[in-house]
């Protein structure tokens, strides 16, 4: 009698748990199917099939250079909120001082903050300093949303390596930087990687803060394709859609692979690999 | 934790870390984030409450006035409804991710975490060609010739309510499924030999563990969908405008950017108040990945 009630039970499980992940990717799938699309009007299944609007993309001035914008924002949040995060999340977790935990709690907080607010305080902040329209408005602002990421990677990353090899740095002679340099940092590198990567996904999705504070002549890609959703569905976003999905598959796919890569060489190595940190997420 | 005990300021007190190179670079970070986060943010408050004099003019307008009130109404229907939908749909899944083969279960994260990554706008585009006037709902319903006149699908409560639920499901199932993986599943298979039947044994003794992964994640969804914008503003229409919605309004459209602030402090306060609620409740130790057992 339960047997087959369970079953039953684990039956529609599965059907509910199909058609929730259906829900989830079916609009990405979709998407990408319509983007090969040969007429101006979105069909699916299409009709016809072409690369036009991918061409569309390549060929126009208004797509390419928001694009070689956003790469080089993106590139630029990576930089400086890699640094800052890593810089932070090393003082957070080695660090022994009153309210570290309120510390941490405040660098964690930006990833809350409804980007709206952000954007309109930042918006008052910049138009002080002649900064809105400035692509350096888009890194300062793009780096507070990313270096929380940042952070809470690389400290995880920080609390599972082992600090006595640091003590024995330090106790063979080497001072703060050169532990830090040749033993913390490379112990802990793919997590700092990984959140490079992630911070410059952040930085090159990101809508609101460039749309508040990006002028005419700073128009990231998700700002452009802000402001053309808003009037009409032209087929080129299909393409530049699918573009976007394939970013963070290949860029967070690649470090997964390379995480297993390196994993599969510590546990195939000697023993003392095994104090290796295995990834950091 | 061991984590004071690095090396560096062994023989430093909490006192004199700041003054240690550890502190300085803490301070650098520490700097940055006050300039272009928490100074810019603390104006808002200073914009809301003067101009050029002290009043609350902005806060009275922000309560007094019905056309107001309704953007109150609104951003409370839709993070209510979409927390509610994210719970239905990630509940179950969560949970068959955390009961499936390791195999299965990869898969099925690989599937929630590619929609996950994939852009917020990207995604509402996505369903703004599936569900418009003339997106692919309407061509099949039409060419099945169940409908005459294409239905409005977006623009609406259902549009917005579909497309944050979108955005934000992942939100509800990385939770549970955090706090349902460490659920012992001895304790279920010990209920089934005393007697309790499979229902039971979900009920009395997986639901009530799981339960800090059902309120972690409902006071995040929620959290970040009274704030949400970008989904909003491009499937709401004019009946949807939100918090978020109205603020862009306020400050762009009638530019009055102390109204705006008063906003931007409300929902902040909001959103502040629910995100200490969420670290109490799962904790930001598992936020970051130190809570481990």
């Amino acid at each position: 009698m339960s047997g087959t009630r369970t079953t039953l039970g684990r039956r529609l499980l599965w059907v509910h748990a199909g058609l929730t992940l259906l829900f989830l990717c079916a609009p990405i799938a979709i998407i990408v199917v319509v983007s090969f699309n040969a007429s101006e009007f979105i069909q699916f299944p299409p009709r016809a099939w072409s690369l036009r609007w991918y061409r569309n993309y390549f060929g126009a001035r208004q797509w390419v250079e928001p694009t070689l914008l956003s790469l080089r924002v993106a590139g630029i949040t990576m930089a400086l909120s890699t640094a800052l995060g890593t810089a932070a999340a090393i003082g957070i977790t080695r660090g022994r001082f009153r309210g570290r935990r309120a510390v941490e709690f405040f660098f964690l907080s930006p990833m809350v903050v409804p980007s709206i607010v952000l954007a309109i305080g930042l918006y008052l902040l910049f138009a002080r300093f002649r900064l809105v329209g400035q692509p350096l408005a888009l890194y300062l602002a793009h780096s507070v949303l990313a270096t929380p990421l940042v952070i809470v990677i690389v400290s995880a990353a920080l609390r599972t390596t082992d600090t006595a090899i640091e003590l024995a740095a330090r106790s063979l002679g080497a001072g703060y930087f050169r532990t830090l340099w040749h033993v913390t940092l490379p112990a802990v590198l793919p997590a700092v990687v990984s959140g490079a990567v992630f911070a410059f996904l952040i930085s090159f999705d990101e809508v609101v803060l460039a749309i508040f504070l990006g002028g005419p002549a700073t128009t990231t890609l998700p700002k452009r394709m802000w402001e053309s959703v808003r009037y009409e569905i032209d087929p080129t976003l299909t393409a530049i859609s699918t573009l976007l999905v394939l970013v963070p598959i290949v860029l967070l796919g690649g470090i997964e692979l390379v995480r297993r890569t390196c994993a599969a060489q510590a546990a195939a190595g000697p023993a003392e690999a095994a104090d290796e940190p295995g990834g950091a997420r | 934790m061991t984590a004071g005990s690095g090396p560096g300021q062994a023989a430093a007190g909490p006192g004199r870390y700041w003054r240690s190179r550890q502190g300085l670079a803490l301070a650098g970070s520490l700097t940055f984030f006050v300039a272009v986060y928490l100074y810019p943010l603390s104006r808002l408050v200073v914009w809301s409450l003067f101009s050029p004099t002290f009043t609350l003019e902005h806060y009275a307008k922000l309560f007094g006035e019905p056309a107001y009130f309704r953007a109150f109404r609104n951003t409370s229907e839709i993070s209510l409804g979409v927390t509610a939908i994210a719970l239905l749909l990630g509940y179950p899944l969560a949970y068959l991710m955390t009961v499936a083969s390791r195999r299965a279960r990869a898969i099925m994260i690989v599937l929630v975490l590619v929609p996950f990554w994939t852009s917020v706008l990207v995604r509402t585009f996505a369903w703004m060609v599936i569900l418009g006037r003339r997106g692919l709902v309407n061509q099949i319903l039409i060419g099945w010739g169940l409908v005459d006149r294409p239905l409005a699908l977006i623009y609406n409560m259902v549009g917005v309510q579909i497309g944050m639920a979108h955005v934000l499901l992942p939100f509800m199932v990385l939770p549970l499924l955090s706090v349902m993986s460490r659920i012992d599943a001895s304790l279920v298979t010990a209920a089934r030999s005393l007697g309790a039947s499979p229902g039971q044994a979900f009920l009395r003794v997986f639901l009530p563990l799981s339960l800090p992964g059902v309120s972690a994640g409902c006071v995040l969804v929620f959290l970040l969908a009274v704030g949400f914008y970008i989904t909003p503003a491009l499937l709401g229409g004019e009946g949807q405008v939100t918090f978020a919605t109205l603020i862009e309004l306020v400050v762009r459209d009638l530019l009055d950017w102390n109204f705006g602030a008063s906003l931007g402090v409300f929902l902040l306060t909001v959103v502040g108040a629910l995100f200490v609620l969420f670290s109490a409740l799962l904790g930001l130790d598992r936020l970051t990945g130190h809570g481990r057992g």
